[in-house]
């Protein structure tokens, strides 16, 4: 925790020392001070922000991770299948898929489920991809020896495939930590008027530079929160990993 | 990847787009549920006049802040390889401010830049410069110590030993960062232009939300997505060439 708290806290020192020292014009940035004041007089606005989008990006980055992990299993077990829509995936990761966010919202309006949809899509492609890739690279000798104690295709799948696939999971869902958070925001500007993706767009029209400052931090602590959540997630379930 | 799952691929694309258009005629589904393939081309072609420009100006962008991300990136990279206290304070920060995502802080780079296409260059600069340095700084620091140790004893200093043996050794993982970064630089710029700007596809998807113009919100992913693609393969095919060994 400490280790993890320790680079912020210096960012913070640099920020300050920067401001102070190098005596930098306010519109570019305001002392830190300054923002956590403001950020402590409208404390109930921004933990609002920060609930609301912590709500969307949680909601569609559990379901994407979830679901993605279940289709890579699907997959694994109906090969046709994935020979056909893996290469649809993989093309996936190399467009633009944060604009379709535009027709999610067409679709659902301006609701919590229209930006846990985008959160969705965007956690559910790597997840599924990495989890393939996680169980593919699983030596197969290991299979055949399970396979020779009589262990059905399910067995193999809980006790070997999904373990050794967790690594690379975890990877997958840390990178989607972020992709997650940046959809529920990008969606939130489409008219949501609740959520730090809506307070970034009123200080930004406003020329707010505190506000927005405010808003960044509010952005960071729900990427933190999530980046929290999947590291315990992967110290619980990945316990024989040694750097951790 | 053999022949077999190659044709399987093509097959699956097929079907999808196939059934696609099939289940928007079959069901008669309205344009603001899903437009037909057919319609989405079809609006991209008839809007060419309005489109080009608007997709001339975002790879311009893209590609702009691209090299200018790739170069800082290799540049500061080089530069921490050869100080690793320095890097010891600096890399858990750079790491701490890359988790934040790019959506938060394009609003700062509007108010400060403009609306013009210098605010979206700096953007893609900055993200493509984070990617590519977190990758090559990896790929240089991760050299055998054996190889450093051997040419140390044949007297190269830090210069030498960045040049003749950390880049080289690096430009598999630098490869991959510039890889990435393709797409990171569409995203951004996309990103970017809906907060504001005067052209461009990202400005196009925004305003055509506004106006409740499906087709065209399609058209202009469509546009989006065949640049990135576009990005993506040549980048691909380069690094093929250059890391050959891979």
């Amino acid at each position: 925790m400490l280790r993890a708290a320790l680079p912020i806290l210096l960012l913070f020192a640099l920020w300050e020392a920067a401001v102070v020292g190098l005596a930098i014009d306010p519109f570019y940035l305001p002392s830190i001070r300054v923002v956590a004041a403001a950020m402590q007089a409208q404390s109930g606005f921004y933990l609002d922000a920060y609930l609301v989008t912590l709500a969307e990006a949680a909601l569609g980055f559990a379901m994407g991770g979830l679901v993605g992990v279940a289709s890579a299993l699907l997959f694994t077990r109906l090969p046709m299948v994935k020979d056909m829509v893996l290469p649809i995936f993989i093309v996936s990761q190399t467009v633009p898929v944060i604009a379709f966010g535009a027709i999610v919202v067409l679709w659902f309006g301006n609701t919590l489920m229209a930006k846990a949809a985008i959160a969705f899509y965007l956690t559910f492609f790597p997840v599924t991809i990495n989890t393939l890739a996680g169980i593919a690279a699983v030596d197969a000798r290991q299979v055949a020896l399970l396979r020779s104690f009589g262990a059905g295709q399910g067995a193999v799948m809980r006790k070997l495939l999904l373990p050794a696939a967790l690594p690379r999971i975890f990877t997958a869902l840390r990178l989607s930590a972020s992709l997650a958070l940046a959809g529920a925001i990008v969606g939130e500007w489409f008219g949501a008027t609740r959520g730090v993706g809506a307070m970034l767009l009123a200080a930004m029209f406003n020329e707010q530079i505190v506000s927005l400052w405010a808003s960044i931090l509010v952005a960071a602590a729900v990427g933190g929160t999530l980046f929290a959540a999947v590291a315990l997630a992967e110290r619980a379930m990945v316990f024989w990993r040694e750097e951790l | 990847m053999n022949r077999a799952a190659i044709l399987r691929g093509i097959l699956g694309a097929v079907l999808l787009i196939g059934a696609w258009e099939f289940c928007v005629r079959f069901f008669a589904l309205p344009q603001w549920i899903l437009p037909p393939p057919s319609g989405i081309l079809a609006t991209a072609w008839s809007g060419r006049a309005a489109l080009l420009p608007a997709a001339a100006m975002t790879a311009y962008e893209a590609l702009s802040g691209y090299a200018i991300g790739a170069v800082l990136g290799v540049g500061l990279a080089m530069l921490l390889a050869l100080a690793a206290p320095l890097r010891a304070v600096l890399l858990p920060m750079v790491v701490a401010v890359n988790s934040i995502p790019v959506a938060a802080y394009a609003p700062l780079a509007l108010l400060w830049f403009g609306t013009g296409a210098l605010s979206k260059i700096i953007m893609v600069a900055f993200i493509v410069g984070f990617t590519v340095f977190l990758n090559a700084l990896d790929g240089l620091t991760r050299v055998d110590p054996a190889a450093i140790a051997l040419l140390r004893s044949f007297g190269a200093g830090r210069l030498r030993l960045l040049w003749t043996l950390r880049l080289p050794a690096a430009l598999p993982s630098i490869a991959t960062g510039l890889r990435i970064s393709t797409v990171r630089a569409m995203i951004v710029t996309l990103v970017t232009e809906m907060l504001g700007s005067q052209l461009g596809l990202g400005w196009t998807i925004f305003q055509a939300v506004l106006l409740i113009d499906f087709l065209q919100v399609w058209a202009a992913i469509l546009v989006a997505s065949i640049i990135s693609l576009l990005f993506f393969g040549v980048v691909s095919a380069i690094e093929r060439r250059v890391v050959f060994w891979r």
